[in-house]
Parts: structure tokens; sequence; C-alpha cells
């Protein structure tokens, strides 16, 4: 069953007469499982990313919450240190790979189409391709805890060569390559997918430079996975050669080269950071936005923090590698502490949007505010990180596991939930409980603290990351403790969202088509929006389409 | 079409330049190699756009237009097929060829049957819209969009 679509030839004004721009084929539609696992919309696509996603996201912080346990006091033996290296790896592999890259893909999946004014994305089959590699990929992954020897076990960057098979036998590690490279398919097909239909199923008049921030930062992140995601995929290929066919390009042993590895697998592994970002970082522009009843402010400029930030992003992957001895220091150093300064500018740009705006602070903005702090923690830190002098002393100690929390808390957590909160009410017609989401975030906002406030301090007096327990003498009892209660303070915070979730999915109140007065076009159609989308358009006159139909009286200047 | 390929072929400027820079100053070939990978990539699609924009004239498209209005767009937009199995089964395939790298031969076997019959359908099912509006299932108007003249009248409006 198929389906072409039309553009009205009639005025297409947004007004009652307009000609309908779509043309339906009637027909049987699947419903159900069948919709599910058929269904070529880039909504129901974009939904079962962050359903999955988000389960991803549950289980991998179990692992977490597992592991916490076993910290919570020296000499402890909840875990056996083989369980604690699976936990290690696995956590920090499913959160990366199958929470925080494919739930932003998800979200590009279900609103980048809307905010264009787009009936669909540009290869609605490949879209639905794309899903099933990446559930594969995450299923293959977890099946490693299945096999004899369990899973993956040497931490989410799998130094050579302790990743070759003297070292590391069994299949779990098998396991856990190819699930990566499952899902790194599925994010270059998504790639492929989203940057097409951004360049050519834009609606008329929406020009590059009118395109919602969140557009543009899902754009240029998926700019960054075609670039990373291939040389991952080929530098996983090389291991797999040296694991089964008796090659040795990473093993020393035979004349191979570790830092081979090392370089090629963080030529990737930074930029992915920043695919763990930059979405995010366009939600809350949208969030900021839209609760302070004001254009972005320095629009321009945004797009030019984020384009730089990604440029730069790809030139400082050995800023991992420092302590190794064997990178140009200078260089590396030199690009890390510039790319604070876009991110610096986006800063600005955020608290200017919020700026003598009219403020409404629920549960989305409080998440987009929380955002902002975590995140800046991390920031601060990462600029301290980039720092080799200083770097040598910290490297691999619980100061960077802070770090890179706060960094990462900060966008995929905060920024996902904040998402959730401002867009729920388009997925399902209905609103979140404003009480529950506060208090959710109320508490996941002291717990992360909590949790990872006090790393910083254990990495300062020498715990080293990766240890599953530590002697009673060592003096890192009490910050530990600290961080476990948080650690569950977390997970209940995060089980009031879910609990929300399930019940406003029912019982929510009716949320209408624009409940928050949005700005851009993906609050023009119903709530959820209907088979391709869009009934009628408003005019494209500037980058908030929406509001100047609906406020006439107040439009957008144009043109700063 | 402009920005776009300026987008492009900016980012293959920005990455050749460093990895110039960074060929010269560190002996390290992995990273240069990548590097050159990466301006290759953005140095192959911005051309590839600036050819686009080239066969265009420079005549932009309505999604390219300020002041364009929505009928500026009439016409075909693209095909958009509601429901497909075939994915799944190409996926479902995927899964079977990992599995059957690590456990051996017959998994790969079944692997390979779901992927190629899969594709196989994928293809017949895309073979299909060609046929469209003799197929019962297609709806009434054309592949083509409206008459030619409005399609005449609105530069832009193929894709
Ligand atoms: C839900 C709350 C979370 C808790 C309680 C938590 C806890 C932990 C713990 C205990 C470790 C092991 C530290 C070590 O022994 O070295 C760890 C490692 C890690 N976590 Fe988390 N984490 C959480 C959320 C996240 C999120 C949201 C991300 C990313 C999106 C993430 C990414 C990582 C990574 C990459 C590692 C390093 C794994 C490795 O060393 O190979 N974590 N986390
Ligand atoms: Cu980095």
């Amino acid at each position: 069953m198929t389906l072409i679509q039309e553009r009205p030839s009639g005025p297409g004004l947004y007004s009652e007469e307009a000609e309908p721009l779509t043309q339906i084929v009637p027909g049987p539609r699947p419903r159900g499982v069948v919709k599910f696992i058929t269904s070529t919309d880039h909504k129901q696509i974009g939904l079962n990313y962050m359903v999955t996603a988000f389960t991803g996201f549950l289980v991998s912080g179990i692992m977490a919450e597992l592991m916490r346990t076993q910290l919570a006091g020296p000499d402890n033996h909840v875990l056996t240190a083989n369980a604690y290296n699976q936990l290690v790896t696995m956590h920090g592999t499913v959160m990366l790979f199958v929470f925080g890259g494919p739930f932003a893909f998800g979200l590009a999946n279900y609103i980048l189409p809307l905010q264009i004014g787009a009936p669909d994305m540009a290869f609605p089959r490949f879209n639905n391709l794309s899903y099933w590699l990446y559930l594969g990929g995450f299923l293959v992954m977890m099946s490693g805890f299945l096999t004899n020897n369990g899973a993956a076990d040497f931490g989410w960057f799998s130094y050579a060569p302790l990743s070759e098979a003297i070292h590391t036998p069994g299949p779990g590690v098998d396991m856990w390559i190819l699930g990566i490279a499952l899902t790194g398919f599925s994010g270059i097909f998504t790639a492929v997918n989203v940057i097409t239909t951004v360049f050519t199923l834009r609606a008329p008049g929406m020009v590059m430079f009118r395109m919602p921030i969140f557009v543009w930062n899902s754009m240029v992140t998926l700019f960054l996975v075609l670039l990373a995601f291939p040389v991952l995929t080929a530098a996983l290929a090389l291991l797999w050669c040296d694991r089964h066919l008796g090659t040795s390009f990473y093993n020393p042993v035979g004349g191979g080269q570790p830092m081979l590895w090392l370089n090629l697998f963080w030529f990737f592994g930074h930029p992915e950071v920043y695919i763990l970002a930059l979405p995010y970082f366009g939600v809350v522009t949208e969030v900021f936005a839209t609760f302070s009843k004001k254009p972005v402010f320095g629009y321009k400029g945004m797009i030019a923090a984020t384009l730089s930030i990604a440029g730069l992003s790809m030139g400082v992957w050995a800023h991992h590698l420092y302590t190794t001895g064997a990178v140009l220091l200078p260089f590396f150093a030199a690009l890390s502490l510039l790319i604070a300064v876009p991110t610096g500018i986006k800063f600005f740009n955020w608290i200017g949007t919020m700026w003598q705006g009219v403020l409404t602070l629920n549960t989305a903005m409080l998440f987009a505010i929380g955002f902002l702090i975590i995140f800046l923690c991390g920031g601060i830190t990462g600029v301290m990180l980039a720092q080799p002098p200083l770097d040598f002393q910290l490297h691999n100690t619980y100061f960077l596991v802070a770090h890179f929390h706060y960094v990462l808390l900060g966008t995929t957590v905060f920024g996902a939930f904040a998402s959730i909160y401002y867009w729920f009410p388009k997925y399902t017609g209905r609103l979140l409980d404003e009480r529950l989401g506060k208090l959710s975030f109320a508490i996941m906002f002291v717990a992360t603290n909590l949790t990872y406030f006090p790393m910083h301090d254990l990495g300062l007096r020498g715990m080293p990351r990766r240890v599953f327990t530590y002697p009673a003498n060592a003096g890192w009892t009490f910050l530990n403790q600290l961080a476990t209660i948080g650690a569950y303070l977390l997970g209940i915070g995060v089980l009031f969202t879910v609990i929300n979730v399930f019940l406003s999915f029912r019982r929510g109140e009716i949320a209408g088509d624009n409940p928050w007065d949005g700005q851009t076009l993906e609050w023009a159609t119903s709530s959820p929006p209907p088979e391709h989308n869009f009934e009628i358009l408003p005019p494209i006159r500037s980058e908030r389409p929406l509001w100047d139909a609906n406020h006439p009286d107040q439009l957008t200047e144009v043109g700063h | 079409m402009r920005v776009e390929f300026r987008v492009c072929l900016g980012a293959a400027l920005f990455l050749g330049i460093i990895d110039l820079i960074y060929w010269f100053t560190s002996n390290d070939d992995a990273g240069t190699a990548c590097l050159l990978f990466s301006f290759f990539a953005y140095a192959l699609i911005g051309s590839f756009l600036f050819l686009q924009w080239r066969r265009r004239k420079g005549i932009p498209r309505p999604e390219d237009r300020d002041d364009a209005e929505m009928s500026d767009g009439a016409g075909e937009v693209g095909f958009f097929p509601a429901a497909s199995i075939w994915p799944a089964g190409i996926g479902i395939g995927a899964v079977f060829l990992a599995i059957g790298l690590i456990y051996g031969v017959w998994y790969l076997f079944i692997g390979g049957v779901f992927v190629i019959g899969s594709l196989i359908g994928f293809m017949v099912e895309a073979e299909a819209r060609e046929e469209g509006p003799d197929d019962p299932g297609f709806p009434a108007v054309g592949p083509t969009g409206p008459d030619p003249e409005t399609r005449a009248a609105t530069p832009g409006t193929s894709r």
C-alpha cells in the first residue's frame, strides 16, 4: 500500500478554507503489533526508538545500582571482581550506544520532520530498518551475559591488547563487538535519512536559516555520526580479524600497534560525546524559547556555535590519550580548550533567551535549567582535564568518573527528561502530571549532585576508576557511602517519571494541539499528528512560524 | 541549496586544514588517515550538492526562498510507503548473520536467506511503485503530480 503526497495548488494559507495538504490513500492500516513491526511512519519509529532507548537506560541503571551497592562499603562481597568488570563495561556501553544516542535519534525521527513541515522522513523503509538493526544490536550485546564467560569485561573502550583473544576469550566479547557494529550501521542509516530529509523535504519558505535549533543540532549531530561510526566499524572489524583470523593489527606480540586501536577508537569516541550532547542542546534551546515566550536569542550565533563545536570535536580525540605519552600534546590541548568558546556562547545565548522573558517554570523548564547547571559543572572539570599536567594526575581516577557523569547526565538524562515533559503532549495528546514531574526533578537534581560531587574528592584522594572494592583504611568509605545513597535516590527520582508516564498515558489531562503556546511547526498539527503530519501549514516567514500566525501583533523580527 | 553545499564544503575545508596541520606536526598515520577520510566524505557530499545547484542554474527551490507560498511547492512530494514488512526481515537476518559470525555456518545460512529474501521483497515493492496508477492499491493521482503547466510555472517543484 502506497501513498503519494500532494501539496495544495490553492493559496495554502493558515485558514479554514485552505485545501488539505495531503491526500491519504484509503485502505487498511496495520494496527497493534503489526503496526509496531511494519510501520514506516516516522512518528511510530521515533516512539519505538525512544521506548527502547529508555528501556536501555533502565537496564543500565540497574547495573549501576548494583555497582554502587558493591561500593557502599570497604571489602564488600555483593559482586565478584569479574561480575563488577562486566557490569562496568556493559553499563557504559548500553548507556552510550543504546540510551544516549538512540534516544536522540528517536527524537529526531519524531520531531524533526514535524518542525520543518515534512510529511515523513526521506526514506521511510530505511528508517524502519535502522530501528531493527538498533534493536538487534541491543539484544546481541546483552546476550553476552548468557554465555559461559559472561559479557565483555574490558571497559567500554576495549583497549588492546586486553581485548585480544588470548587475554579475553569467549563469545561475550564477540557479541559486544557485533552488537556495537549493528547499532553503528543503524546510526549511519539514520544519519543519511535525516540529512536527506533536512536537505530535500522542507516546506516551502522553510529556508535553512529558519529551521528550529533542534533541527540544526540534530542535523549536525548526524553529520558527526556519518564520520565517526564508519571509523569505529572499521576498527571493530580489525579487532575481529585479530581475534579470529590470526592477524595482529593491535597485538604487539605479532608486531601490531595498540596505539592504532587507541587512535581509531577515540577518533570515534570523542565525536560520540558530542553526538550525545548536541541534540539535547537543541532540546533545551526549544524549551527555553517556548517557556520564555521569546525567540531564540542570537539564532545565527547559536548555529555557528553548533557548527564549530562539531568541527572542533573532530580534532580533539587524543585528549583521552595524554598519558600514553604518544600523542601530540599541544595540538590536542589547544583544540580541546578552544571548544569551551562556542560552548560558552551557547550558555550566553540560553541565558539571553530567558532574559526578560515571561518564564513558565514547569517541569520541562526545570529539567532544562537542571541541564544548564549540571552540564556547566561537567564542562568546568572538562576544561580542567584538558590541561595535560592536571590530566596526568587525575587520569582514570574517580575525578574523571565524576566529570563525565556530570557531562553525560546533564545532557542525556536531564535533556531527555526535559524532552519527555515537553513533547509528551504531542505524542499522546495528554499532559504529564506536573506535581509528580516536579517531585521527580527535585529528587533527581539533588541525587545527581549527591552521587557525583563526592566522586571528585574521591579522585583527588586517589581512588582509581573500575576497582570493584577498596580497603577500609584508604579513607574512601564515607564518600562512597554518600555516592551510593545518591545513586539509590536517583533511581527513585527516575521511577517517579516512569510512573508519571504510565499514569498520564491513559488518564492525563487532555492537552490539545498546542498546550504551551509553541512557536514551531510541530504544534501546528493535531496531537498526535495524523498520518503524514499536516492538514494545513501556516506561512513560514521567520524561525517561529506558528508564533507569527497566533500572535500577529508580535511578529518575529526577521534578519538578526 | 546554497546553504547546504556551503555547510558541507566548509566542513570539508576545515577538516582538510586540520588534517594538514596534524599530518605535519604529529607522526600519527592513523589519525591523519581518519581526518583525510572525513575531508573526502564532506568534499563528496558538498560537491554533489554544488553540482545539483549548478544544474538548477542557481534557481532556488521553494524551500530555499524567503517568500515562498505553500502553493509554490504544489506537485508530487515523494513516495511514502505506509508499511512494509521487509525492513524487519533484513533486521532479523542481520542479527542471525552476527550470531553466525560467532557460532558458525548454520546461523550464517539462515541470516543470508533472510537478508537476501527480504532485500528482494524490498526491491519488488519499490518496483511496484513505478507501475503505481495501474495498481488498485495506489491512488488515482499519478506519480507525476498535477498538470504539467502548473509544474512549469513553479520552478523547483520536481525533486
Ligand atoms: C543512573 C545513574 C548512574 C549511576 C548510578 C552510574 C554509576 C556508574 C558507576 C558506579 C560506574 C563505574 C565506575 C567505575 O568503577 O569506574 C559507571 C561508569 C560509567 N558510566 Fe555511569 N552511572 C549512571 C548513569 C550514567 C549515564 C546516564 C551514562 C551515559 C549516558 C553513564 C556512562 C558511564 C560510562 C561511559 C562509564 C564508564 C564505563 C567504563 O569505565 O568502561 N552512566 N557509572
Ligand atoms: Cu573527548
